[in-house]
């Protein structure tokens, strides 16, 4: 009603809003859409416009850090009251803590025996054998247990393993939702958990003595953090496979919260680290990393910590620009590889809200603090009426307590995505025209030609009413004046190669991905490596097939020989499209036609895939797009060495195959592996993560965002950029770039000539006549 | 919510209707307590009460045993048969064994009504039903008149009359109310309030003893599972906090054990409880209503082995069960005298724990996948006999807005080690929803092979609500009622059918929910796109276009005209005086 009010007024006149300057008005209505298309000085904004994209959305990542543009977290969801509960987890459930560890201990850690003969001996329990410790001190505390074995074969390599969980069962609770509390066993990076699990059993008990859950709570004990948890979440949906991975014996409702604990060290700690992104870059509801950050600091004065923080930035400089960009690039970097970081991540693609608190640094907060976090943390998830709902899903941290939301840092990326249509609209706009001299008028040709010609004549004409007028003001008296005019005619844009060759690069690249994702270890390296070759030699292939077969790209691969016009010189008109344009008359402009339709389309496809990615995923969206930035300049420039030349350079640095190269030995230079971890280990050493992710985890990032966006579009440049060296007017190879221009220039007149002479508007000036 | 806060003081009302205070037939007033212990320092409790009235007399409304606001709401609702159940919790099965009164005086979590109604037809039916839930909404103060026409089923095959009727046009109405209106405290509130497990029973129904002396009879029940340690807290102190070192239970015997590690074994441990300790209480002496001699008249009974000891106080006396029955021992009270008894301290280790009663089958029902587009159901039954087949009726009673699709209803045996086939599925019922009338009602007859574990599923969509259907706590998700099984052809020692039943837990389904802040900004969103849009064609359309030179002036035109005229002309002399004076 409001709005038909206002409406009404405002229709009326009486109301005044958004309504622009007249003299504007009146600029748009004078000048014509085709006027726009065609006009030369507009034409040349769009590559200006699309490179601002670019910088723009890339400037604007870099803005994020700055107070401005972040904003200070805060608890969304009022039911969490984070830390407004007293916390009774001390006194003599320490002694409990320091009794279990020693069970834990004997199970988990290497234990060194005295051989009679008085030599040590080193003995681990095995995985068996742990777990019967385990749920016997879950038994000791009066929870029912279970264990669920799993296997999961990846690439030919078997990854047991048995999960070990107990329920406490809420009282009066009727089982509806429930509250996880995870201890891996080795944690992410590979370390002995024993203060964690010790610290999961010793809670156990603790909280079975609470009558106030209104959750049950499930306390797992995993192997592992990266097929544990990933077999017990999807055993306990039923989403699992009943051959491989064990089905749960016990189960409770649905999960509200996750909490991981990580405490991989004996000695006492300094600060919390809280771990939070997911499978495929999903993230929890940012309440619960704001709960847990709030009760560890701010009741319990732990310092959290977040994205490794702790190796860079020194608390009392974590809020510097610096040191904010360095967590948001971090955070964005596991957010576009998509790969768990913690137990917690395989729960998030479930929906479940997910965090690991990891024990860092040397300090004086000992696991007894650390139990005090969960408590309250488990008290506050217990609070909740209502799943996580009330605060952001789409964030990014900067700090413990500064986040971006996602209506901030989303322009950038789409920004980016942005960038590439614009291209794709501009190369589309450009292919449809030609720009063309006009030459003298040779009117008595004009009068020899058949029918048919001159209604195809006519109809050319009628699409260009500039060209018409001109001609029509110019000296009609049959003359051999040239009108000097430079001017843009519509032409017919060949369609089916280009389609289907883009459609074709798109459509076949998820095969490269099964491929690998299929590949058993041992080979994986190798049939990465014979893939790569393969992939690096399409776009070399194409370009020469195509200059080779140069019917194939001037459009005359469909029409018929017969055609008495192709002998004539002048070309055929694309039997397949229908359309009343025809082809562009000059052969070289045929080929940059094609190239630029090609180009368009992958641009195309690109800017969508980008825009959609970075909704479900921004980081890797936003990664790819500047990786891909290149791309959408790089192509084919038959009169520019320079250009040429730069697509070239640019093609070959941002190259999905040497920013792999490039990425492992940077890594290795950082010294995140070992100096005996040669390059090509690291390389398989991640192929086998890719390939694991996709299997076990179903995260898909990496490679269909190499695969099927980067490499595609890729290609298409390439052969662009390979084209203008390969190709000139006879399909030969040039030795020099300058003598394609010659022989263009040597051609130009007789090209020249079969324009006007096909496009010449005698017809219509004889009936003037 | 408020009826939610009293809930407590109803059934509190309730109860008093069994408080010993006049004097009469004693045959018509029964009590009872049995109290068993349970592993892992859990205690059963289970109140029964039971008393008659003529049907003369409860015709006449002459209510002497039957409360009479109960009374008068059944006879206006027309209702013959009653059954009542508010139960909290779950029924541990791994632990607690069977189920007490073979599940017959339970209910799903919530409130569960089942009447037999008296009426012609059955619209008349379901218009005393609703009367009967209002009614008894206001009695209990439970939320009851929620159940409305949705969440009612009129079950097939799950329940029978278990009164003597002899009016033959009886439809039989079965409602769940699941969620959050469960009963309180009972007893004492704080001790209650605590229970692991609650449940609480009114059973109204007509008995004919030899054909003609006709009674209505009332049930009350409360059974509660308690955990001792938790009960025995200090009501000013409920905070289970850490206890000192020298209160910790260690295995001294662990080589580590010293002064400030302890590896604690009091989990087996039960520890020593009275009456008191558990109830806050004593028992207050035998009630002058109930029988004074015989059985019946010994109205506390604990279920323990005879080698354990008890102290008992001096307000009554011990009756131990005879050999070759279930061992236990029951207590005559004297009325006036309070009576206590000291039971000490047991542990798993040194004391014969009394066998519990196994569940004849265990069913676990949960759902499947995930999202907000569909999901499965998926219900477990395990039959842990190795010779004896379990038939039985599951009865679902399911929301319209979960739609079942029948089609993928299957039944498989996942482990057996039964080596014959056998065919699961005996019989079906269905009713099948409409939206927002009626829910969907599924009975199946199901037989369990000996040792086997026996998966039945089906898959389901989640209907979209209206955005005004939702509760306001949406995004906590909908509780679908637990399932009730039925086990069939079974008897009791007699040889007269016996009844068993089982519940399941509830569950909580997550249907897709909206952002309800964003209606709100579509209704922004849209108001402010339809003025610009609705203002702009209005403007076009009401315009008139016409060459300038055509426009008509109008009056106020005129004026400004030649307002404009003499103003000009004004000008013109003034400054033409002007420029003559400086020149």
């Amino acid at each position: 009603m409001c709005g038909v009010i206002v409406g009404y007024l405002f229709g009326l006149g009486y109301l005044k809003f958004l309504a622009p300057p007249e003299r504007i008005l009146r600029w748009i209505e004078g000048s014509s859409l085709s006027n726009i298309r065609t006009s030369p000085r507009l034409l040349k904004v769009p590559p200006y416009v699309s490179l601002l994209c670019f910088l723009g959305g890339i400037i604007w990542i870099l803005l994020l850090p700055l107070d401005e543009y972040s904003r200070r977290t805060y608890i969304s969801e009022n039911a969490l009251l984070p830390g407004q509960v007293h916390t009774y987890f001390h006194g003599t459930e320490q002694n409990i803590f320091r009794a279990y560890k020693h069970e834990v201990a004997d199970v988990l850690e290497v234990q060194e025996h005295i051989q009679p003969d008085g030599s040590k001996a080193y003995m681990q329990a095995t995985p068996q054998h742990r777990n019967k410790k385990i749920r016997e001190l879950f038994a000791n505390s009066g929870i029912k247990s279970a264990v669920q074995p799993f296997k999961y074969t990846v690439g030919g390599v078997e990854y047991e393993g048995e999960n070990v969980y107990g329920i406490v069962h809420a009282p009066r609770g009727d089982g509806t939702e429930s509250i996880v509390i995870v201890a891996p066993i080795k944690n992410f990076e590979g370390q002995m958990n024993t203060n964690g699990v010790t610290l999961l059993l010793t809670l156990a008990r603790y909280f079975s003595r609470w009558s106030l859950w209104s959750k049950d709570i499930i306390l797992l004990v995993t192997p592992n953090t990266s097929t544990g948890p990933q077999a017990w979440i999807d055993a306990y949906l039923s989403q699992h496979d009943p051959e491989t991975i064990g089905s749960l014996s016990l189960k409770s409702g649905a999960i509200q919260g996750v909490i991981c604990i990580d405490y991989p060290f004996p000695h006492r700690f300094h600060a919390l680290h809280i771990s939070y992104d997911g499978i495929n870059g999903q993230l929890p509801n940012l309440d619960l990393i704001n709960t847990a950050t709030q009760i560890s600091m701010g009741q319990l004065g732990i310092p959290t910590l977040l994205q490794s923080q702790q190796h860079y930035a020194k608390a009392e400089h974590q809020h510097h620009y610096k040191n904010r960009l360095k967590v948001l690039g971090h955070g964005m970097t596991n957010q576009a590889i998509g790969h768990s970081t913690g137990a917690h991540s395989v729960f998030m693609p479930y929906h479940i809200d997910a965090i690991t608190l990891t024990a860092v640094g040397e300090g004086w907060e000992d696991e007894m603090a650390f139990g005090r976090v969960i408590e309250s943390l488990t008290r506050s998830i217990n609070n909740l009426l209502e799943k996580l709902h009330q605060s952001f899903f789409f964030y990014l941290l900067l700090q413990n307590n500064r986040f971006v939301s996602i209506g901030t840092y989303l322009p950038s990326a789409m920004a980016v995505g942005a960038g590439f249509s614009i291209m794709a609209i501009y190369l589309w706009l450009k292919s449809g025209y030609e720009q063309r001299e006009e030459a003298d008028v040779p009117v008595r040709e004009a009068t020899e030609r058949d029918a048919a010609t001159e209604d195809k004549v006519e109809a050319a004409l009628a699409d260009s009413n500039l060209t018409n007028a001109q001609l029509l003001e110019s000296p009609s008296n049959g003359g051999q004046r040239l009108t000097k005019k430079k001017e843009w005619k519509s032409i017919d844009r060949p369609l089916v190669i280009p389609l289907t060759l883009v459609a074709g690069l798109y459509l076949t690249s998820l095969v490269p991905v099964a491929l690998l994702v299929t590949a058993p270890h041992s080979k994986l390296l190798a049939r990465a490596g014979s893939l790569s070759t393969v992939l690096l030699m399409i776009p070399f292939g194409l370009a020469f097939a195509l200059g080779a077969n140069r019917s194939l790209m001037d459009g005359s691969f469909f029409s018929s020989p017969q055609s008495s016009e192709s002998a004539n010189g002048a070309p055929r008109k694309n039997t397949l499209v229908f359309s009343d344009l025809s082809p562009p008359s000059d052969p070289k402009i045929r080929i940059s036609q094609f190239q630029a339709i090609v180009k368009s389309l992958s641009l195309l496809v690109l800017g969508l895939q980008l825009t959609v990615l970075a909704t479900l995923n921004f980081s890797l969206s936003m990664f790819l797009g500047v990786l891909c930035t290149p791309l959408a300049f790089a192509g084919y420039y038959r009169d520019s060495k320079m250009r040429a030349n730069a697509s070239l350079i640019a093609i070959t640095l941002f190259n999905p195959f040497v920013a792999a190269n490039a990425a492992t030995m940077a890594a290795k230079l950082a010294g995140y592996y070992n100096d005996n971890v040669g390059m090509k280990d690291v390389l398989r050493l991640w192929l086998q993560n890719v390939s694991f992710g996709w299997n076990v985890w179903g995260s898909w990032g990496v490679l269909v965002g190499v695969f099927c966006v980067w490499i595609p579009a890729w290609t298409v440049a390439t052969m662009g950029a390979v084209s203008s060296f390969v190709i000139d007017e006879d399909g030969q190879l040039p030795r020099k770039i300058e003598k394609v221009k010659e022989i263009t220039k040597d051609n130009l007149t007789d090209v020249k000539k079969a324009t006007v002479r096909r496009n010449s508007p005698g017809p219509v000036r004889k009936r003037k006549d | 919510m408020k009826c939610l806060v009293s809930l407590p003081e109803a059934l509190w009302v309730l109860l008093t209707f069994v408080s010993c205070l006049s004097i009469v037939a004693a045959t018509d007033y029964f009590e009872r307590l049995d109290l068993t212990p349970l592993p892992l320092g859990s205690l059963l409790a289970s109140f029964e009460f039971r008393s008659n009235e003529s049907l003369e007399a409860y015709a006449s409304q002459d209510f002497r045993y039957f409360p009479r606001s109960l009374g008068q709401v059944l006879q206006h609702a027309g209702t013959k048969e009653l059954h009542l159940r508010f139960t909290t919790g779950r029924w541990d099965t791994e632990t607690w064994g069977a189920r007490p009164w073979d599940g017959t005086k339970e209910g799903a979590t919530g409130v569960e009504l089942w009447a037999w109604i008296e009426s012609d037809t059955e619209q008349e039916a379901m218009r005393k039903w609703l009367t009967l839930n209002q009614g008894l909404s206001g009695l209990f103060c439970a939320s009851m008149n929620f159940i409305d026409e949705t969440r009612t089923t009129k079950p097939s095959l799950s329940f029978q009359r278990t009164g003597d009727h002899r009016n033959a046009s009886l439809h039989l109405l079965h409602g769940v109310l699941p969620g959050k209106a469960g009963v309180a405290s009972l007893l004492d509130g704080h001790k209650v309030f605590d229970a692991s497990w609650q449940s609480m029973s009114v059973d109204v129904r007509p008995r004919c003893v030899s054909g003609q002396n006709c009674l209505v009879e009332i049930d009350q029940t409360i059974d509660m599972v308690l955990n001792i340690a938790r009960a025995k807290r200090p009501r000013e102190d409920p905070i289970p906090r850490p206890v000192q070192p020298y209160e910790l239970i260690c295995d001294e015997t662990k080589p580590y054990h010293s002064q400030d590690t302890c590896y604690p074994i009091d989990a087996l441990e039960t520890p020593a409880w009275s009456l008191k300790d558990v109830f806050g209480r004593p028992a207050a002496g035998a009630c002058p209503l109930a029988e004074e001699g015989g059985p019946e008249a010994k109205s506390l009974c604990l279920n323990i082995p005879h080698s354990q000891g008890v102290w008992i106080g001096a307000g009554g006396f011990e009756v131990r069960s005879p050999p070759g029955e279930a061992e236990k021992r029951c207590y005559q009270m004297i009325a006036g005298e309070p009576f206590d008894f000291d039971m000490p301290k047991t542990s798993v280790r040194t004391h014969k724990q009394i066998e519990l009663e196994e569940e004849l089958i265990t069913a676990e029902r949960t759902m499947t996948g995930h999202g907000a587009a569909k999901g499965g159901m998926r219900t477990v039954f395990t039959n842990p006999s190795a010779t004896e087949p379990v038939n039985l009726v599951l009865f679902e009673s399911l929301p319209w807005f979960l739609r079942p699709f029948m089609h993928t209803l299957k039944a498989q045996i996942v482990e057996s080690e039964f080596p014959f086939e056998w065919e699961i599925i005996k019989d079906l019922y269905y009713r099948p929803a409409v939206d927002r009338r009626r829910g969907t009602q599924i009975e199946v007859v199901l037989s369990i092979p000996p040792a086997s574990v026996v998966m039945v599923t089906y898959d389901f969509d989640k209907a979209i609500l209206r955005y005004t259907e939702y509760p306001p706590d949406a995004n906590r998700g909908f509780i679908v009622a637990p399932a009730v099984v039925r086990i069939l052809d079974k008897a009791d020692a007699s040889g007269n059918a016996k009844a068993i039943y089982l519940r399941t837990t509830s569950l909580l389904l997550a249907l897709p929910t909206p952002d309800f802040s964003m209606p709100y900004n579509v209704i922004i969103l849209t108001s402010t796109v339809m003025a610009l849009a609705f203002g702009s064609i209005f403007n076009i359309l009401i315009r008139r276009f016409v060459a300038f030179d055509e426009v008509p002036e109008n009056k106020i035109g005129k004026l400004v005209k030649s307002a404009r005229l003499r103003v000009a002309t004004l000008k013109e002399k003034i400054t033409g005086t002007k420029a003559d004076k400086t020149e």
